[in-house]
C-alpha cells in the first residue's frame, strides 16, 4: 500500500531566464522543466513524446547545452538560461536554420519538430559546417517518425550553407 | 507568407509546405496544447495481468485522494458507455463479441483499462490510481497464436468458447488443382510476419468538453478523420450525431492508427459529459506502446505450383491472423490480403484459406499498408521459388510480372491490372543497381568472407487503382466556395497529419481555378464543416481527394465566368481566371480581382439583375470516384552487407523506382516514400513488440521497442516512372504506404540472399543480429 498521503507538494519559488525573458514560477518538486515551460509558461512549442528521455522531441537547450526537458525537474533548473523552439526566430524574422528546413520540406507531422531545431541548432553553433555523418551523428538522439531523416538532414547542411535547398518554388 | 505568382504550374513543384512556418516556431496545435477553463486530467488504472477475472475494484481511498473529482470502474462506466460491438462481417464464421469501454468482468492484456481517475491534474490522477486496489482472480494467458488454438486454455471471450475469432474459410480463383497437377514442381514455406506497431510521436490524445446548458459535447480530437471519430463516439455514448462536434488541429502522426474512437477516448468523453467539466487525456508513451494498437502479426502456409522455367502457376496460401485481446480491425484486413494476394503477376490460380484468433495481446490495428503481408508473402516465395530453380529472383519476375499488352489484363483474383508499369519498374531497378556488375562484386567479396546480397520486391497498391466494374461505389467529397474577399476555400474530410494536405490540396486547386496558393485554405478537422467521408487513410489523398478538388475547382470556375459573362455581357469563352483575377480583352481595364467579381455577382444575384437559371451560388459540391486512375506500384532494390561475426547489417544502397501517377508536389511524394521505407528498415532491424510466454509485454519503453535513427536509415534514391496516364484530368495516385510495403520484403530478400552461402532460409521479416547469427549457425537458436 502506498502512502495515502500523496498529493500536492509543497511548491518552491522558481527564477529562470527563459527565451531571454526573466521568468519566475511556483512549481512542485515533482515538476518537470518540460511540464513547467508547456504549462505555466504556454511555451508549448516543447513537445512531450516520450517522457523518458529518448525521443528528444522536449529538447531544449539548458545553459547552452542541449538537454532532454522532461528529465529535468523545473526547480534544478532554477538560475539557468533555457532556450526553446520560440525563442529561435528573432522579431519575426525566421533563423537561417527554420528557413533551410522549411526550404527543405524537413517536417511532416512537425511533433518532433521542435527538438531537432535544438538539437541542430545546437550542433551549427558548435560546428558551423559540419558533414552530413557529423550531422547523422549529432541527430541520432531525436526520433522521427515520418521522414526517414533525410530531409532533416539536408535542411541542416543548407543551413550550415554547404548545399542548396532540396525545396523548389516556382518563380 | 509570401508566394511568388507562378509562371507555370504549382502542381509538379516541390512548393514549400503552408503548414510549416508555423510548426518550425513552436506554434502547432496539438491536442496537449489546448488549455480550457476547468480543464480536467485522466489518468487510467491499468491491469498488469494479461489475462485476469477482476472480482472487485477498490476505489474508496483514491475518491478520496487530494484534487481527485471523480473515479469510475468498469461497472459504472458501463452504465455510461455502450459496449463495443466487435462485428466479424466478413466471415460467415466469425463469431461476433461486445466488451466494455473499461474492463467489466475480465482483463484480457496487459494495460486493459480497469478505472479511470479524474482529478485536477495529471499528476494528482496519476498519484490516486496507485490508490486503486483490484482484487484479480489471474487466468491461464493465450499468448501466441498456437496458443489460441489449444482447446485446453481457456476462452478469452465466453461466447466464442475458444480463441478462434473467424474461419477457417476458403475462397478458390481458377483452377488451383489443375495448376499444382501441372506443376514440375511444388515450393513450400511457411512465413511470419512479426508483431509491430506505428509509434507516431504524438500518442492518443483526446480533449472532451461538455456543455451541460446546450447538451452539446465538444470534443478535439488527434484522429485521422473527424467524421469517424464523431460516428463511433455517438454511438458508444448515445448520443445524436448533431450534439457532437470533433474537431482537430494538428496531429502527430498516426500511421493508420488514429482512426474513429478507442475506449479510453470514450471513457474520457463520458466523464465530461457526466461531469460537466472538460476533461483531457494524453496517452503517455508506456501506453502507447503496450495498448494503443499493434499490428501485423499473421502466419502463413504457402505451398507454389511452378514450373522448371520458373513460371508460378498457383498459390494455395492458409493464414492466420493474431487480433489480440479485442477484435476490431484484424477481420476486415484479410478481405484485402487476399484480394492483393496475386500482386501484378500472372497467376493463373489462387487457394486462399484465412482464419483469425483472439489472445491476450494489444488489439491488431490498422498500420501503414495493413494488407502488407500479400507482398511480403509473395515477394518472398518469389525468392524462394528462384532459390530452389537456381534462377536469379530477378529473372524470375521478369518471367511472372503481367505485361500491359496481354490480355486478359487482370488479378485472378478479379481487379484489372490496367496501366500496371511493375516490369519497367524492375527492368529500370535491375538497371539501376547493375545486377551484372554487382553479382561480379558479390562473388569477388565472398572470397573475402564479406557477404553482400541484394533484394527486389515488386508491388502495387489500390490508391485507388482502376475502375472496377461492378466495384463498391467509393467516392471522396470536395466542397469549394469562394468568399468575399475573393478566396478559395476548398473544404476536405482528409485529415493531414504529417502528409501536408493544406499545400498539396491548395495546389491542385489553385492551378484549376486560377488564383495563387496564398489565395487558397485548406479547410479541414470540423465535423460542422467538413464533407462526409472517413478521412485521411489508404493512401486515399492524390487520386480521391485531388481529382474532387480539381473537378470541384472546375465547376465552381465554369460557374463564376458563367455569371461574370453575365454581368459584363460578354461570353463566357472570352473570360478566363488567372493570377487571382478574371481577365479577358472585353474586362474593363483588362482585369478584375476577384473580390470585387464576387461582389458585383452578390450584389446583382440580390438585386434580381442576373438571368433566370443563372446559378450565382458560388459554391461547388464535388464528388469524384477515382476517375479511370490506376495503380500507384514499383520496384524497391536493396543492397547490404552482411557481418556474419555480429550479424549487423548494413545498407549499403536502397534504391526505389516508382510509379504513383503524376506527381502534386515531389518533396512531399519523396518524403512519403522514405518515411515509409524507413518503418519498412525499423520493422525488419530493429522493431518487434515482444511478449513473453505469460502473455507479460516486454517493449514498453523506447529503449525496449526500438525506432531507427539518423543513423539507421540511409540515402534513399527515388526515381519516378512516367505513368500510364487512363484518365482524361486526373492521374494523381496515393503514395502514403507503398514505402512500408515494398520495404520489409526487399531488405529481407537482401538479407537472404547475403546469407545464403551459409544454406540459411529467412522465413520471417524481423531481422535484428542475434536472429541472423542463429540463422547462419553462429549461435544456437
Amino acid at each position: 500500500m502506498l502512502d495515502p498521503e500523496v498529493g500536492p507538494q509543497a511548491l518552491l519559488s522558481i527564477r529562470l531566464q527563459v527565451n531571454g525573458e526573466e521568468r519566475e514560477g511556483e512549481v512542485e518538486g515533482r515538476t518537470t522543466l518540460a511540464d513547467f515551460l508547456r504549462d505555466q509558461l504556454a511555451l508549448t512549442g516543447t513537445h512531450l513524446g516520450c517522457e523518458h528521455g529518448v525521443c528528444g522531441a522536449c529538447t531544449v537547450l539548458l545553459d547552452s547545452l542541449p538537454t532532454r526537458s522532461c528529465l529535468v525537474l523545473a526547480a534544478s533548473a532554477h538560475g539557468c538560461r533555457v532556450e526553446t523552439v520560440e525563442g529561435l526566430a528573432r522579431n519575426g524574422q525566421l533563423s537561417r536554420l527554420q528557413q533551410a528546413m522549411w526550404d527543405s520540406h524537413s517536417f511532416q507531422c512537425g511533433f518532433c519538430t521542435p527538438g531537432f531545431l535544438i538539437q541542430a541548432a545546437s550542433l551549427l553553433a558548435e560546428n558551423p559546417t559540419p558533414t552530413e555523418a557529423e550531422v547523422r551523428h549529432a541527430l541520432s538522439g531525436n526520433l522521427c517518425r515520418c521522414t526517414g531523416y533525410e530531409s532533416i538532414v539536408r535542411g541542416v547542411l543548407a543551413a550550415a550553407g554547404g548545399q542548396e535547398p532540396a525545396g523548389e518554388v516556382p518563380q | 507568407m509570401r508566394v511568388p505568382v507562378p509562371a507555370e504550374r504549382y502542381t509538379g513543384a516541390s512548393v514549400r509546405r503552408v503548414e510549416d512556418e508555423r510548426l518550425l516556431t513552436g506554434r502547432g496545435t496539438y491536442v496537449a496544447d489546448v488549455q480550457l477553463p476547468g480543464m480536467l486530467h485522466a489518468a487510467f488504472c491499468r491491469s498488469p495481468f494479461p489475462h485476469a477475472r477482476v472480482v472487485a475494484v477498490h476505489t474508496e481511498a483514491a475518491r478520496h485522494a487530494p484534487g481527485v473529482v471523480a473515479v469510475f470502474d468498469g461497472a459504472q462506466m458501463a452504465e455510461m458507455a455502450s459496449p463495443v460491438a466487435s462485428l466479424v462481417e466478413s466471415s460467415p464464421s466469425g463469431g461476433k463479441v461486445s466488451f466494455g469501454i473499461l474492463v467489466v468482468d475480465k482483463a484480457r492484456l496487459v494495460g486493459d483499462p480497469v478505472a479511470l481517475v479524474v482529478a485536477e491534474s495529471r499528476a494528482l490522477a496519476e498519484d490516486a490510481c496507485e490508490l486503486i486496489q483490484v482484487d484479480y482472480e489471474e487466468l491461464a494467458p493465450v499468448a501466441t497464436i498456437e496458443q489460441a488454438l489449444d482447446p485446453n486454455l481457456p476462452a478469452i471471450f465466453d461466447e466464442l468458447g475458444g480463441n478462434r475469432l473467424f474461419g477457417p474459410e476458403t475462397r478458390v480463383f481458377g483452377d488451383v488443382d489443375g495448376a499444382f497437377a501441372r506443376a514440375d514442381r511444388v515450393v513450400r514455406a511457411s512465413i511470419h510476419q512479426h508483431r509491430h506497431q506505428n509509434v507516431p510521436m504524438e500518442g492518443r490524445a483526446i480533449l472532451a468538453s461538455f456543455d451541460p446548458s446546450s447538451g452539446q459535447l465538444l470534443v478535439r480530437a488527434s484522429t485521422q478523420g473527424v467524421n469517424t471519430t464523431r460516428r463511433m463516439l455517438a454511438q458508444q455514448l448515445g448520443m445524436p450525431l448533431d450534439r457532437l462536434r470533433v474537431v482537430a488541429e494538428d496531429v502527430g502522426g498516426s500511421f493508420g492508427l488514429k482512426f474513429g474512437a478507442s475506449r479510453e477516448e470514450v471513457a474520457c468523453c463520458a466523464a465530461s459529459r457526466a461531469l460537466g467539466r472538460p476533461v483531457r487525456w494524453i496517452e503517455d508513451r508506456w501506453e502507447n506502446l503496450t495498448v494503443s494498437g499493434q499490428a501485423r502479426e499473421e502466419s502463413f502456409e504457402v505451398e507454389a505450383a511452378v514450373t522448371a522455367g520458373g513460371l508460378i502457376l498457383a498459390l494455395r496460401v492458409q493464414m492466420v491472423i493474431d487480433s489480440g485481446a479485442y477484435p476490431g480491425f484484424a477481420p476486415l484486413v484479410v478481405d484485402t490480403i487476399r484480394e492483393m494476394m496475386p500482386g501484378p503477376y500472372r497467376l493463373e490460380a489462387l487457394s486462399f484459406t484465412s482464419s483469425g484468433v483472439v489472445t491476450n495481446k494489444a488489439t491488431y490495428v490498422a498500420y501503414r499498408g495493413p494488407w502488407a503481408a500479400e507482398t511480403f508473402v509473395r515477394e518472398r516465395m518469389v525468392d524462394l521459388v528462384a532459390q530452389e530453380l537456381g534462377i536469379s529472383a530477378a529473372e524470375v519476375r521478369l518471367r511472372n510480372l503481367a505485361t500491359r499488352d496481354e490480355a486478359p489484363l487482370r488479378m485472378v483474383t478479379g481487379p484489372s491490372l490496367a496501366g500496371i508499369t511493375s516490369r519497367d519498374s524492375l527492368l529500370r531497378a535491375a538497371e539501376i543497381v547493375d545486377l551484372a556488375g554487382f553479382q561480379e562484386r558479390q562473388r569477388r567479396l565472398r572470397e573475402e568472407g564479406r557477404y553482400l546480397g541484394v533484394g527486389f520486391a515488386t508491388y502495387i497498391e489500390p490508391a485507388p487503382g482502376p475502375r472496377q466494374e461492378g466495384g463498391e461505389e467509393n467516392t471522396e467529397q470536395v466542397r469549394v466556395e469562394l468568399d468575399r474577399e475573393g478566396s478559395l476555400l476548398v473544404h476536405t474530410a482528409q485529415m493531414p497529419h504529417g502528409q501536408g494536405h493544406r499545400t498539396t490540396l491548395a495546389q491542385v486547386a489553385a492551378d484549376e481555378f486560377g488564383v495563387r496558393l496564398d489565395q487558397v485554405q485548406v479547410m479541414v478537422g470540423d465535423t460542422q464543416r467538413t464533407p462526409d467521408g472517413f478521412g485521411t487513410g489508404g493512401s486515399r489523398f492524390a487520386a480521391m481527394a485531388g481529382g474532387a478538388a480539381l473537378h470541384g475547382a472546375r465547376r465552381l470556375r465554369g460557374k463564376v465566368l458563367e455569371a461574370a459573362a453575365q454581368i459584363l455581357d460578354l461570353a463566357p469563352a472570352e473570360l478566363d481566371i488567372s493570377g487571382g483575377e478574371l481577365v479577358g480583352p472585353g474586362v474593363p481595364g483588362g482585369r478584375l480581382p476577384l473580390a470585387e467579381l464576387i461582389g458585383r455577382i452578390d450584389l446583382a444575384a440580390r438585386s434580381g439583375q442576373l438571368p433566370p437559371g443563372t446559378d450565382a451560388d458560388l459554391t461547388a459540391t464535388q464528388d469524384f470516384d477515382g476517375g479511370q486512375s490506376g495503380w500507384s506500384g514499383g520496384t524497391h532494390c536493396c543492397v547490404v552487407d552482411v557481418d556474419p561475426a555480429t550479424g549487423l547489417v548494413r545498407i549499403l544502397r536502397y534504391l526505389v523506382v516508382e510509379d504513383c501517377g503524376d506527381l502534386i508536389n515531389p518533396a512531399v511524394v519523396d518524403g512519403q516514400i522514405r518515411g515509409g521505407v524507413a518503418q519498412g528498415i525499423g520493422a525488419v532491424l530493429l522493431e518487434r513488440s515482444v511478449y513473453d510466454a505469460q502473455g507479460q509485454y516486454l517493449s514498453a519503453t523506447l529503449m525496449d521497442y526500438l525506432l531507427p535513427t539518423s543513423l539507421d536509415v540511409p540515402h534513399i534514391e527515388i526515381e519516378h516512372l512516367s505513368p500510364v496516364r487512363l484518365d482524361p484530368d486526373v492521374n494523381f495516385r496515393g503514395v502514403g504506404e507503398g514505402g512500408m510495403i515494398a520495404a520489409p520484403p526487399t531488405i529481407c530478400n537482401a538479407i537472404a540472399d547475403a546469407i545464403s552461402p551459409f544454406g540459411a532460409k529467412v522465413l520471417e521479416q524481423h531481422l535484428p543480429p542475434a536472429r541472423i547469427l542463429e540463422l547462419i549457425g553462429a549461435i544456437s537458436a
